[in-house]
């Protein structure tokens, strides 16, 4: 990974000669990205990518401009090519910014901590985890199609504004997946697994690879004969996934307060009672009680220190999700969101680790506390809306009665509003996973995130197809 | 850039590559950002990288790297060497030949050397004046307006040596319409076009505020049967990547198809035809080439409701025993892969007014939010900014109205296509009609 000790230096010389902005920032980041994928007994994809340069974005006259650069030596032209793009918007510009949040503006060096390095493993043994893994994703014999991958990015970055950031941070992210299809006739059932983290090799695979690809592999086999759930309002038990699926995607989207700021549904509800006092739904650039959370990042891409967010604290609504503009109209400190893909796209309020904080109910208590229900596992995609409705896939679904586990069924959507929804809870878990590492949340630029919680108990719509 | 290129390639048959190819991409865009009711920020930047891809006794490697200097080319190229040496063989690896190829005309316009951001600001705040002023309850949450002039050159070992330029003009607009406690669906459109003069953010803007305003008001309805009008938009979302999906010769030769084995075979209603046509200049993905160096052609996939051809790249049709059909996609950053370049769905002879007042009860859908499975066409999510229509006659915004289904029962049930067609950056979609939908009350 470059780290040039230069760069950061001639960042520092960048910002200081900005004399025509109110603010400046230069952010560097060089990123290497490796992707091994297999499928159905065949390489798919084998590539790395390195994509290395600096943005900068300046504010001149209450006006945002941004440019880019893969020449280092171009740092001045770049500069003064932010500074001629936010002049264009001096006329058209309705609301010019105020002013940035005065915030924790970070110093220093940061690493991610990672139990074996990634650049320490050789290819070859990338290659070996998915060529192993998507084999013995077909080791079930009614599993007829499998894939397998390894991606990781490893990050080097330097952020310095002429608001005190001034940082240089060591980042890296492996994930892995397998997915198995069984098939019998026209039947067909599907399976994941996977994990993605924030650390090293040791950290990625503390289960081994085959682990992940026997489990998808079995469960795509018993899914094939499971049968439909029948659709309706129900008791629900939700795992950790799709607890973290509902946190990030029906939650946490409508609390980014640019998006708050065009008119939310959670708009003027801070110190409202949005969800049941047993939920404290959180975001957080660390990883809390767990480690090794997917979407970590110690410092935002504004060179802001990324702490914990309490979004909802015992069902109260507290925070929005803030970059350091949209706290300053907030009239409070960032919260650290606000985070760009690569070198060449700008900062926007995103979600990093989103999770419901656990509780004390032991989940064998909550199965047998509950009459008639399903424990509903394995988040899929998902969709919300601005009004807080959503709808998920979940890939397996276990029929609750009386008390006991029954069958396992086919996997269904989850509906409903995601505060109505929140406001149903009644029994949370006491144990905590994070578990939506291998995902990637878009919103115009891709961004890693997490999320997850305990298992708990709502009330939703589950029904469908899936 | 091509200097570079063949410098490449020289350098891989140096280190033992049997075949090579590289391919470069050089982007200058402008772009100005809408956020919150106002523009937001404006952006200007180039960019440019190169993928190199090498053959080595069948074994394939990839490096890209984001810089076009000749040490890191040099360097990427021994990478690539480096991969191949421990990726496994497979026979079908292989470049193509070199072809007669000629480049299309259309889709690079001289004045975009002149664009730059002050014309984006201009653009973007013509948008927003434009929604906002339709109706004051309407909120722009986000949008944008984009202008890129890129480059393309690709050369392999084969002796394909082409290079390709294009200006592509882009814009979006998303938000709401607010009024007290009533906040409608999210509605978004957007539009694009090749030349300066062909510019046209009123059409993107005026349908977003529509819809928006149209879907304030939603009122509960009981479950029923009846005809689905898809607007261009939530057509793409909900039929076309199944369709894209089942004419991929890689989803046929995974077994995830369910047109596999259908060629010949009448697997829609006979007034949907489809092209894949990348020499179509009006859709934002025409190009000269594919991402192999095969020259683009147009491919009638679908005629009259019987499926024609799979889309091929030179691996995939290797396997097949078959030509490519111009279909290798991808960036630099990525070895190619299989996907559809200009998707085309051929107009019908209806006016979209006509498609409405034939409709005796259905629900017109201006965005689906839901799941599709590509593999077997199921399809269930919620109706988004939909207006139920009785005999002929638009009555109301609808509420929590859930929709499901299969796409492949659903194209033999279509009913209708509009004259009238949208481009959809890479799709040019008509409305499209069908009957015998079921639709669910929440």
């Amino acid at each position: 990974m470059s780290n040039d000790g230069h760069v950061i230096d001639s960042l520092r010389s960048l910002i200081s000669s900005s004399t025509r902005t109110s603010y400046v920032e230069a952010r560097y980041q060089a990123r290497l990205t490796t992707e091994v994928n297999f499928v159905n007994g065949e390489l798919e994809r084998i590539r790395i990518v390195e994509n290395a340069g600096c943005g900068i974005r300046v504010l001149v006259d209450g006006c945002w401009g941004f440019s880019s650069t893969n020449n280092m030596s171009l740092l001045k032209e770049s500069l003064s090519h932010a500074i001629s793009a936010a002049h264009v918007l001096a006329q058209t510009k309705k609301n010019k910014v105020k002013g940035l949040a005065e915030s924790k503006m970070a110093t220093g060096t940061f690493y991610t901590s990672s139990d074996c390095n990634l650049s320490d493993i050789d290819i070859e043994q990338k290659v070996q985890v998915a060529r192993e893994g998507e084999k013995a994703a077909r080791s079930n014999r009614a599993v007829k199609a499998a894939s397998c991958g390894y991606r990781e990015t490893l990050d080097y970055k330097a952020i310095v504004s002429s608001d005190g950031a001034d940082v240089e941070i060591f980042d890296s992210k492996p994930e892995f997946s397998v997915t198995a299809i069984a098939k019998r006739g026209s039947q067909s059932a599907t399976a994941h697994e996977g994990i993605g983290v924030t650390g090293g090799w040791n950290d990625l695979f503390k289960k081994s690879h085959l682990e992940y690809a026997l489990a998808a592999s079995e469960r795509a086999a018993r899914l094939l004969d499971a049968k439909h759930v029948s659709g309706g309002k129900s008791t629900i038990i939700l795992d950790p996934a799709m607890v973290g699926l509902l946190s990030h995607e029906a939650i946490g989207h409508t609390v980014e307060a640019d998006f708050v700021l065009s008119g939310s549904v959670v708009k003027d509800k801070i110190g409202e009672q949005v969800a049941n006092e047993l939920v404290t739904l959180v975001d957080s650039g660390r990883s809390e009680i767990a480690n090794n959370a997917g979407g970590t990042i110690i410092v935002d891409d504004e060179g802001v220190a990324a702490g914990r967010t309490a979004i909802i604290e015992k069902g109260i609504l507290k925070s929005f999700l803030h970059n350091r503009e949209s706290a300053m109209v907030f009239g409070i400190e960032s919260t650290g969101n606000a985070r760009a893909f690569q070198y060449d796209d700008e900062p926007l309020i995103r979600m990093r680790n989103t999770f419901i904080e656990p509780g004390t109910d032991k989940l064998e208590d909550m199965i047998k506390e509950t009459k008639h229900g399903y424990v509903v596992k394995g988040a899929r995609n998902g969709q919300a809306d601005a009004n807080g409705e959503f709808m998920f896939g979940a890939e397996e679904v276990h029929l609750i009665q009386n008390g006991e586990v029954k069958e396992l069924m086919k996997g269904a959507s989850i509906s409903g509003n995601a505060f109505e929804v929140l406001r149903s809870v009644d029994l949370v878990g006491d144990e905590f996973q994070y578990d939506i590492g291998t995902g990637y949340c878009g919103k115009y630029q891709p961004a890693k995130v997490d999320g997850g919680g305990p298992y708990i108990r709502c009330t939703a719509v589950i029904g469908g197809l899936q | 850039m091509q200097d570079l290129l063949r410098y490449a390639i020289r350098e891989a048959e140096a280190l033992g590559a049997s075949d090579a190819e590289a391919c470069a991409a050089a982007s200058s865009e402008c772009e100005v950002f809408i956020e919150n009711n106002d523009v937001k920020q404006a952006k200007s930047q180039t960019t440019s990288s190169v993928g190199i891809r090498v053959l080595l006794g069948g074994s394939t490697g990839f490096y890209s790297v984001n810089s076009l200097t000749r040490s890191k080319i040099k360097d990427a190229v021994s990478m690539a060497i480096k991969i191949a040496r421990v990726s496994p063989k497979d026979k079908h690896n292989a470049l193509p030949c070199k072809s007669k190829a000629s480049l299309l005309q259309g889709i690079y316009d001289k004045k975009a050397a002149s664009f730059d951001a002050s014309d984006a600001a201009r653009l973007a705040a013509e948008m927003l004046g434009i929604a906002n002023s339709y109706d004051k309850r309407v909120s722009v949450d986000s949008g944008n307006f984009n202008a890129d002039v890129l480059t393309h050159a690709l050369a392999n070992s084969n002796g394909i040596d082409l290079s390709e330029r294009a200006s592509i003009f882009s814009w979006s607009i998303m938000g709401m319409a607010i009024e007290n406690s009533d906040i409608s669906s999210f509605d978004f459109q957007l539009g694009g076009s090749h030349f300066v003069n062909d510019i046209d953010v009123r059409a993107a803007s005026t349908e977003f505020a529509r819809t928006v305003i149209n879907s304030l008001g939603p009122r509960r309805i009981e479950s029923f049967e009846g005809e689905m009008l898809l607007t261009p938009a939530a057509a793409n979302e909900m039929m076309i990547e199944v369709i894209s999906h089942s004419i991929n010769s890689d989803a046929v030769q995974k077994k995830s198809s369910h047109f596999a084995g259908k060629i010949g075979k009448q697997v829609a209603s006979d007034l949907l035809t489809v092209d894949d046509d990348a020499t179509n200049v009006e859709g934002l993905g025409a190009s000269s080439f594919d991402r192999e160096g095969v020259p683009h052609r147009r491919n009638i996939v679908i005629e009259k409701g019987v499926l024609k051809k799979f889309l091929y790249n030179t691996y995939t049709a290797r396997k097949d025993g078959v030509r490519s059909t111009g279909n290798a996609s991808g960036s630099t950053s990525s070895p190619p892969s299989v996907s559809t370049t200009n998707f085309v769905v051929r107009p019908g002879g209806s006016s979209l007014d006509t498609l409405i007042s034939e409709v005796k009860k259905g629900i017109i859908i201006s965005r689906f939010s839901g799941n599709v499975n590509p593999v077997n066409g199921d399809f269930s999510g919620v109706v988004k900014g939909g207006r139920l229509v009785k005999n002929g006659t638009i009555l109301h915004a609808v509420k929590e109205v859930m929709v499901a289904g299969n796409v492949f029962e659903a194209l033999r049930r279509l009913n209708g296509l509009s004259k009238e067609r949208k481009i959809i950056y890479d799709s040019i979609l008509p409305y499209m009609r069908f009957d015998g939908i079921s639709f669910t009350a929440g």
